[in-house]
């Protein structure tokens, strides 16, 4: 349970509000176009229309602050490792200066720029993926990669691929804590000791991971193949869906905080 | 010497929205040498409760004492507590790992620091208590075995550690009718010899019937009831209340009693009923 709670970026967070209702591709392609944007952009200032547009959705979404929050953790060391890093060692004129230590203007103004660019960056993609699940994002990235297949890649597998990795994430948490709580109670110590120690300790743990995902996957190839699933032939959606004007709504916001931010670095 | 709960709670995400109680105000008591029967229907809270009890999880609020140690997250304590209560978890054999069954059963002794005849005399003696033959497969790889055999290699590798208290979640699940008789029978033997208390969760209520003298029911997170299992199974609006089912030997002796046959049984375990039976046969014969 502790390994699963604690994989947060790339969590799903269940609702019924218009973000989560709007359609996976529509969504991951104006995250993509959100992304780009926040790239474009040269100021800090260049953010507002991202930022807009980044609210507005996460209000609307109805998903609480905490979520964000707790998707912002992971990365937290890297922005105050890049932050620090801006603060001190741009050059520039200084305002603020103790021995060798110098704070400068352009020191600061870079810092708050990259803080901007990672926090709207992580913010983006958590909305996305607090908003659409799993499936439903694969399913998106398939769709996004379907012309490709007519240069012969192999998109509809590749998706097949990516959604029963995603599937099984958390079952093969699951499995890891129960075999890590067989052997402990076995009496092994796991993580403990020198390097040398540590890595073996991980042998018990990891070698029945290996046994029973072979088996799972063997049972899984068995189980589709029986329900009549073959490589390669054409497969329908049961969630077939339509085009709603709430897309319209997500695509246009996010075209015009695109070419907001584009006008704004181009004119301004 | 005892395994006693006072008042213990467990939660789930404790103070979040998605706050869940798995187990709530349980207060249970399991003396030394017994065979105790862990029932109760899915969810529960049974695998919980076993898991408490070596300190895999530990109890939100109350108090969960095996022999006066009370469980703790203290280093030192949690040592203490696993090294007499061993666990045999639902399908055991999906913990093999070691390249040889003596390897397998091994590995908990030598996590225990045993010394090499320890270990050597631990898994000999593990080996012949789950009835298989030492020579045969001390060099064989685990993942080779059948089932049944890959279940007592994998309830050898816990008990070779000599422990004093034993809890097997579903020990029999997956097993042949033959193997899950005889594997439950060597358990027994293994109380009686070396006076190991044996803890067993099940959803067969013949093998709880047959095996263990008291029960403790769960259902919803509390304890339902604890006591003989006899009187537990004979309380038929319990039984159905914590959504079990009766022993099919029980079920036999009320229906015989309600069609007011001539030939009436006490409600009993099936291994009782065929002896009272015979008795009763004999008698007809002597007459």
């Amino acid at each position: 349970m502790a390994l699963s709670r604690s994989f947060v970026l790339g969590q799903h967070y269940p609702g019924t509000s218009v973000v989560h209702r709007s359609g996976a591709l529509v969504k991951l392609v104006s995250t993509i176009a959100l992304m780009i944007g926040v790239f474009v952009a040269t100021k800090t200032v260049q953010y507002i229309p991202i930022l807009l547009l980044l609210v507005v959705g996460i209000g609307v979404s109805r998903i609480p602050l905490r979520f964000f929050v707790r998707g912002l953790k992971p990365i937290l060391f890297l922005i105050v490792l890049t932050v620090v890093v801006q603060i001190f060692f741009t050059p520039g004129t200084p305002i603020w200066q103790f021995w060798f230590v110098r704070v400068t203007r352009e020191g600061l103004g870079l810092a708050g720029f990259i803080l901007c660019r990672l926090v709207l960056l992580t913010l983006v993609s958590v909305l996305l993926t607090a908003s659409t699940s799993p499936i439903e994002l694969t399913d998106a990235v398939s769709d996004l990669l379907k012309p490709l297949s007519y240069i012969g890649l192999p998109s509809a597998e590749i998706a097949l691929v990516m959604s029963i990795a995603m599937r099984f994430v958390p079952t093969i948490l699951e499995e890891t804590e129960r075999i890590i709580r067989a052997q402990v109670s076995r009496g092994a110590r796991i993580g403990e000791g020198n390097l040398v120690v540590r890595m073996k300790s991980f042998i018990p743990i990891l070698i029945p991971l290996f046994v029973s995902s072979f088996r799972r996957a063997d049972d899984l190839a068995v189980a589709m193949e029986a329900r009549g699933f073959r490589v390669g032939s054409p497969r329908t959606r049961y969630h077939a869906r339509h085009f709603q004007s709430f897309d319209a709504c997500i695509l246009l916001g996010t075209a015009a905080a695109l070419s907001g931010v584009i006008l704004w670095r181009l004119f301004l | 010497m005892s395994i006693d709960l006072k008042n213990v709670d467990y939660v789930y995400d404790s103070g979040e929205p998605f706050e869940y109680f798995a187990l709530r105000g349980i207060s249970l008591h399991i003396d030394d040498g017994a065979f105790v029967g862990i029932v109760g229907r899915t969810g529960s809270g049974k695998s919980t409760l076993v898991e408490h009890l070596n300190g895999l999880l530990f109890s939100t609020r109350g108090e969960v004492i095996v022999d006066d140690e009370i469980v703790s997250k203290e280093r030192t304590v949690l040592a203490k507590v696993r090294r007499r209560v061993g666990i045999v978890f639902q399908y055991p054999e999906d913990q093999f790992f070691a390249e040889t069954v003596f390897e397998e059963v091994a590995f908990g002794c030598r996590n225990y620091g045993f010394s090499k005849e320890q270990v050597d005399e631990s898994v000999h003696k593990a080996m012949s208590t789950v009835g298989l033959d030492l020579e045969r497969f001390l060099s064989l790889s685990p993942f080779q075995l059948s089932g049944g055999e890959q279940r007592r290699v994998a309830i050898a590798s816990v008990i070779a550690m000599g422990q004093k208290y034993i809890v097997l979640d579903e020990p029999t699940a997956g097993l042949d009718s033959g193997t899950k008789l005889a594997v439950l029978t060597e358990l027994e033997a293994l109380r009686q010899t070396a006076n190991v208390t044996v803890i067993l969760v099940s959803h067969n209520m013949d093998e709880v019937a047959e095996f263990c003298k008291e029960v403790v029911v769960l259902d919803g997170g509390t304890v339902a009831f604890q006591g003989s299992t006899d009187a537990f199974f004979s309380d038929v609006d319990l039984v159905d209340r914590t959504g079990l089912e009766l022993p099919e030997s029980y079920r036999l002796a009320r229906a015989l009693k309600e069609c007011g046959s001539s030939l009436t049984v006490n409600e009993c375990s099936t291994s009782r009923m065929l002896d009272s039976l015979r008795l009763c046969v004999s008698d007809l014969g002597g007459a």
